[in-house]
């Protein structure tokens, strides 16, 4: 079996060099899919991280109006620790909540375009339940005391849907490449089985089995694929972690995905793309070019 | 050996180049096929190797019959039957090593039983001094030699040939043959289609003579004519 592998992979490489132009076609072909593909799937990921971050609060924050004193706050609290599926209320002073905020974004220089704390007291209410939080929202809203109530769930909702539409166009693109790259992959392979049409014959001539002929092609389909993949993750890689890097300076509130081993998982599965692709497409073309018995 | 029994072949065209063939060769035989150009040689040889199908009739290899056979089989076929050509069908890039060796991995032998056949085979050919040179640095003869060689290095029990001396000289021809006939005696059944009058007077085998794809004589020590 050894011995086999070694006569395959010494003639998959007689054929590359034979062809190197296609080859090198064909493999910047598969790349610039694949980096499409990442990008895609880097961009999902990153529409999730971003849903999960929102939907994973199970919070309601509550703007009081300017004019609420601050010896109404006890009253106010115990009034929203009795509303029902209210977990915990905490009181978010809007001195505290400023310094906070200027803590945490230290990049923007927020006493320079603001020079007074421009919010306002506000309650955090945690709620046991997503699906309690519409009518909790209502309900709060019509108190006087209260300016405006924000929900992080909307946005989750917003962003769901956004993604849901984002994968669908994505796996029709993803789809449509996928389908063009075989193609030409396939008619590369074709070429190179074209040009060695005469060993193949005599090779058929002394009892070849087309699974012996269509090794060769195989490793060749698989060497594309990996070279293409390798160029396509480094690209992905450089490209993805200079991109964030730019996005945390600019928009720093914004959570981008930085997880290695989801960042790894995406790389891994681009990687699965193009081997499956350089393998799929040489078996498809030796199929159908290698005459049959 | 080899059976055949009311074979006929209509190519697509609606030619019809073999018609109404029986023939009985039986085990390390020596067969000449011979007749004129386009008397059907060529088709009938395409035939017993699985090269091409009849269009009715039946062959028997060994008792196998190859209408029988499955697709996926054809490679086993392939490794019993040797075939040699006029025109060597040699690969160009490879040495006259790699090119008897090439039979040889294709049937996955081991690298040191590949050693030791090539080089016992390219002694019998007389080619034991040139197994690193490239065909093309080779004579007709030599050339047709690897291409004998490739086909019995793995022994397979039937040889055929197609025009083998069809582009040699007469000296280099003779030579050929005798070296057809050292094979047969090495319990190999070898059938040789050929229109070398020469020879078949001369090296006197059994005679089966085509003409318009009809057997029209066969006769043990034959000459070319009737
Ligand atoms: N593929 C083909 N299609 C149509 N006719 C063919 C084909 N191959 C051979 N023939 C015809 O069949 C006849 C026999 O051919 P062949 O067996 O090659 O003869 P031989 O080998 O005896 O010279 C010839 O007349 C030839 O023209
Ligand atoms: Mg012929």
């Amino acid at each position: 079996m050894i011995r086999d592998f070694i006569f395959f992979f010494s003639e998959a490489l007689i054929s590359i060099r034979r062809s190197g132009l296609m080859i090198a076609i064909s493999i910047a072909t598969i790349s610039v899919s694949l980096v499409i593909f990442g990008i895609f799937l880097l961009i999902s990921a990153n529409i999730s991280n971003l849903s999960n971050f929102f939907s994973a609060k199970l919070e309601v924050r509550v703007y009081l109006k300017d004019q609420v004193a601050q010896t109404d706050i006890p009253q106010l609290k115990a009034q929203f620790e009795s509303m029902p599926h209210v977990r915990k209320v905490e009181f978010i002073d809007r001195d505290v909540a400023w310094d906070d905020f200027k803590k945490n974004f230290p990049t923007i220089k927020l006493n320079s375009i603001l020079s007074n704390n421009p919010l306002p007291h506000a309650f955090r209410l945690t709620v046991s339940e997503t699906e309690q939080i519409p009518s909790l929202v209502t309900s709060i809203r019509t108190l006087k005391t209260v300016d405006h109530v924000s929900e992080m769930g909307e946005y989750a909702n917003r962003i769901a849907t956004f993604s849901k539409y984002t994968r669908i166009a994505g796996i029709i693109l993803v789809s449509l490449l996928t389908m063009a790259t075989l193609l030409i992959i396939v008619n590369t392979i074709r070429l190179t089985v074209i040009a060695r049409q005469d060993e193949i014959s005599i090779m058929q001539l002394v009892g070849a089995t087309v699974s012996f002929i269509r090794w060769p092609f195989i490793i060749e389909g698989l060497i594309i694929g990996i070279i293409g993949a390798v160029i396509a993750i480094t690209f992905l890689s450089f490209g993805y972690s200079l991109l964030v890097v730019k996005f945390q300076q600019s928009v720093p509130f914004v959570p981008m995905l930085f997880d290695q081993m989801a960042l790894n998982l995406i790389y891994l599965t681009v990687f699965a793309l193009g081997t499956i692709l350089g393998i799929f497409g040489a078996y498809l073309s030796v199929s159908k070019t290698v005459q049959h018995y | 050996m080899i059976r055949i029994k009311r074979l006929r072949k209509v190519y697509p065209n609606g030619f019809v180049a073999l018609e109404d063939v029986d023939l009985h060769i039986t085990r390390n035989e020596f067969v000449y096929l011979v007749g004129q150009s386009g008397a059907g040689k060529s088709t009938l040889l395409n035939m017993l190797y699985r090269a091409d199908v009849p269009t009715s009739g039946e062959i028997y290899i060994d008792n196998i019959s190859l209408s029988g056979l499955a697709p996926k089989q054809v490679p086993y076929l392939r490794r019993s039957i040797g075939v040699i050509f006029q025109d060597y069908k040699l690969l160009p890039k490879r040495t006259v090593y790699e090119n008897v060796a090439f039979a040889l991995r294709v049937m996955h032998f081991s690298r040191s039983r590949i050693r030791r056949q090539v080089t016992q085979v390219l002694e019998l050919v007389g080619l034991q001094q040139k197994m690193n040179h490239y065909p093309s640095e080779l004579s007709g003869g030599e050339q047709q030699r690897i291409c004998i060689a490739r086909a019995i290095v793995n022994n397979p029990p039937v040889l055929l040939a197609d025009e083998p001396t069809g582009s040699l000289d007469p000296d280099t021809s003779w030579e050929i043959m005798q070296l057809l006939s050292k094979i047969n005696a090495r319990q190999t059944t070898v059938v040789v289609a050929t229109h070398n009058k020469a020879i078949v007077d001369d090296i006197r085998k059994r005679v089966v003579a085509l003409e318009h794809g009809r057997i029209v004589r066969d006769e043990q020590l034959g000459l070319y004519h009737a």
